[in-house]
């Protein structure tokens, strides 16, 4: 039975002639228990679609049916309540806020359904203990690497026991011991019985999915089910279209300039070098930092 | 509920620690509006007091008789308001005729005229002239004032006693330095007088119409006529009934015959102890009216200083705003968050500024002659008042974050 049903969502941005496209009449279902990764360019709209489905945003068209209820016209209260009870999102940056230690932090969901304090730190403990993060509840963020960071996050998500996890690039800021941390801890999520959907730019984390999904300028352009942990064939195929650049490559690079490059204006730069030396190294010292720039 | 909006007063007491400095700032107008308010009432409650404990001491059936028209005296006999600071100065004197007029009016018992002396008082030992205030008067004085002596005798009406003098606390302090110097004397215009008497302190009342007589020498009454050949104008006369339940009825009755023999001209006033109050009160009314309006603008640019400082912490905040959303919070419940935050900060501010009232009340009793009376009405007013500051002036910013994209609110990094 599908959890979220899209029929043709769109999402517009500005107005008039400024006006952009960022989903474009998008129709998916999602099944119980389905752990999705989605995959896609920078702006492709996967992060738009991702606030769609975590009621963190308003289609501007379409409708929205979330455990069989039209959601996509609801009122900003009644969808943070939707956020509070059913969903726990992850963001790429975290989202914690700094100054409030890791366990306020986790049982501030459980603050806007009204728990006692002590309730809201023992949930919240609990949850900190699944997560590894029992001996950090009273760190500050900032005392904590960035894989337990988005650990606790995780925790944050999990402590109203929502049935819907939506992460969106949850590895995006983090090194590959952090992200098979947080990878790890969100296909036990999905063990437990709960749906997943994640956002990655990695086609390796495709491994933890069953289903792969990937976007393009604001539309779904394949949807594949794959097995747990195989790398889904369409981000193999991604994996394999990345240019790799060797030291041929950029050798070849610079004889193709050099041959573009009139011979007779090669000569007077040589010149020009032999009667201004300092004003051509600064000239290169600014192509330089043009180049790092 | 109960336990979000504790969660809410404790993170906003974790917010005002944080920048203590800016929260300071922020509180101080209130702090300013709350202690002016409550001291301004609380001096004019104890002034209140002090006048009504010196009106009781006089008793309820003095009347005074004062030259001029310091009240508009209606047929109703009540006070105008407008003439009350127009006429307050108004210079004139009664005559010895109306002295005889009261004395003469039916049902008043005893009569006592004061009049006023210009000259300096020097004493032998003092070679610098003290400017006292020097009265003349009759033997009637300290009883129709209630006022006993301290030591010595007040003088008679007799001939004989024309050269005593008899004289208020401070003035025997400052011309003698010492509290018992019967028997001394003193120069004023150039005659000598010898002191009879010393008057026990006299309640004194501030802000009050009266003189302050432990400032005073008291001269027989014809002694001040001779001394400055009849040229020294009776300021007041005071004239006590036979019955005291028929105080408003003499009154009357001298209004009319004093009008009588003033040809109609309603150049002269006939006070009871009631209205005396009651002018006391109309000052007070006016003065605590002119300083609440000036707290009540401290009040106004603390709120809009708050309205300020919560803007900018809400801007600060928006992430966090954000993140609260994101996780499930609803516009009201950031709104009350915000809210209390802002009630709390205006709040402290209320007690801090109750405290320096306190302080400024203790310090008044202290060095000055005031005594202001704190009572919990004015501490109570001052606290919701505060309270409703903070709320008035942290809805605005309150609802801007309330009303928050949570997805626009989460950019603000």
């Amino acid at each position: 039975m599908p959890i979220i049903e899209l029929n043709d969502v769109s999402k517009l941005y500005g107005f008039g002639e400024a006006t952009t496209l960022a989903l474009d009449e998008i129709t998916l279902s999602v099944d119980s228990g389905e752990f999705i990764a989605f995959m896609g360019p920078s702006g492709c709209g996967k992060s738009t679609l991702m606030h769609i489905i975590g009621m963190l945003d308003r289609p501007t068209h379409g409708e929205y049916i979330l455990h069989n209820r039209h959601v996509a016209r609801l009122s900003p209260n009644q969808a943070a309540k939707i956020r509070r009870d059913t969903i726990g999102f992850i963001f790429q940056s975290y989202n914690l806020v700094a100054r409030m230690t890791v366990i306020e932090n986790v049982a501030l969901p459980l603050v806007y359904k009204g728990m006692s304090l002590t309730k809201r730190l023992e949930k919240a403990s609990y949850i900190l203990e699944r997560v590894g993060l029992q001996s950090r509840e009273y760190f500050l963020p900032a005392h904590l690497s960035g894989g337990q960071v988005q650990c606790a996050a995780i925790a944050r998500a999990l402590v109203n026991d929502p049935k819907l996890i939506i992460a969106d690039e949850p590895t995006g800021n983090l090194d590959s011991a952090g992200s098979r941390l947080v990878m790890e801890l969100l296909s036990e999520v999905h063990r437990m019985g709960n749906t997943v959907i994640f956002v990655t730019h990695n086609p390796e984390l495709t491994r933890y999915a069953n289903r792969v999904i990937y976007m393009r300028d604001g539309e779904i352009i394949a949807d594949e089910q794959t097995a747990i942990g195989s790398v889904a064939s369409g981000a193999l195929r991604s994996m394999y279209a990345i240019p790799k650049k060797t030291e041929e490559d950029d050798l070849a690079g610079v004889s193709a300039i050099m041959k573009a490059i009139p011979q007779a204006s090669i000569k007077n730069a040589t010149k020009h070098k032999h009667r201004k030396p300092v004003k051509s190294r600064r000239r290169q010292n600014k192509h330089h930092q043009k180049a790092r720039v | 509920m109960a336990s979000l909006t504790k969660g809410d007063i404790k993170t906003a007491f974790k917010t005002l620690r944080r920048n203590k400095f800016r929260s300071l700032l922020t509180m101080l107008g209130v702090i300013i509006g709350v202690a002016s308010v409550v001291t301004v009432v609380s001096i004019g409650e104890g002034v209140k007091q002090q006048v009504n404990d010196q009106t009781e001491h006089l008793g309820k059936d003095l009347i005074t008789i004062r030259p001029g028209q310091l009240l508009a005296q209606s047929v109703t006999s009540e006070l105008s308001q407008s003439s009350l600071l127009g006429n307050i100065g108004t210079v004139g004197s009664l005559s010895d005729q109306d002295i005889n007029t009261v004395s003469k009016t039916p049902g008043v018992s005893s009569v006592v005229p004061l009049s006023l002396v210009t000259g300096d008082v020097s004493s032998n030992e003092t070679s610098r002239p003290y400017n006292a205030l020097v009265i003349g008067t009759n033997s009637q004085l300290p009883d129709i004032l209630r006022q006993s002596l301290e030591f010595g005798v007040f003088f008679s009406d007799d001939p004989s006693d024309l050269n005593k003098v008899v004289i208020g606390s401070h003035v025997a302090q400052i011309l003698y330095s010492e509290n018992v110097p019967l028997g001394q004397t003193l120069t004023i215009l150039g005659q000598q007088f010898v002191v009879e008497g010393i008057f026990n302190q006299f309640q004194t009342a501030p802000l009050s119409v009266d003189v302050d007589f432990n400032n005073a020498v008291f001269i027989p009454y014809s002694a001040a006529e001779q001394i400055t050949n009849n040229n020294s104008p009776i300021y007041e006369i005071l004239a006590r009934p036979q019955q005291t339940d028929q105080t408003s009825l003499v009154a009357s009755n001298l209004r009319n015959s004093l009008l009588a023999a003033h040809g109609g001209q309603h150049n002269f006033t006939v006070l009871e102890q009631s209205q005396t109050l009651d002018v006391t009160d109309n000052i007070l009314s006016l003065l605590t009216d002119l300083i609440g309006g000036v707290a009540a603008v401290a009040l106004l640019v603390g709120g809009i200083g708050i309205m300020n400082v919560m803007l900018v912490s809400i801007t600060e905040r928006m992430h966090e705003i954000g993140i609260r959303k994101a996780v499930g919070a609803t516009n009201r419940q950031i709104l009350s968050q915000f809210i209390i935050e802002a009630a709390v900060l205006s709040v402290s501010g209320g007690f801090v500024g109750i405290m320096l009232s306190l302080v400024v009340d203790i310090c008044l009793r202290i060095f000055t002659s005031l005594a202001p009376s704190v009572d919990w009405q004015v501490i109570t007013l001052a606290f919701i008042v505060s309270v409703g500051v903070g709320i008035l002036f942290g809805t605005v910013p309150a609802l801007q974050a309330a009303r928050k994209d949570p997805i626009e609110a989460l950019r603000n990094e």
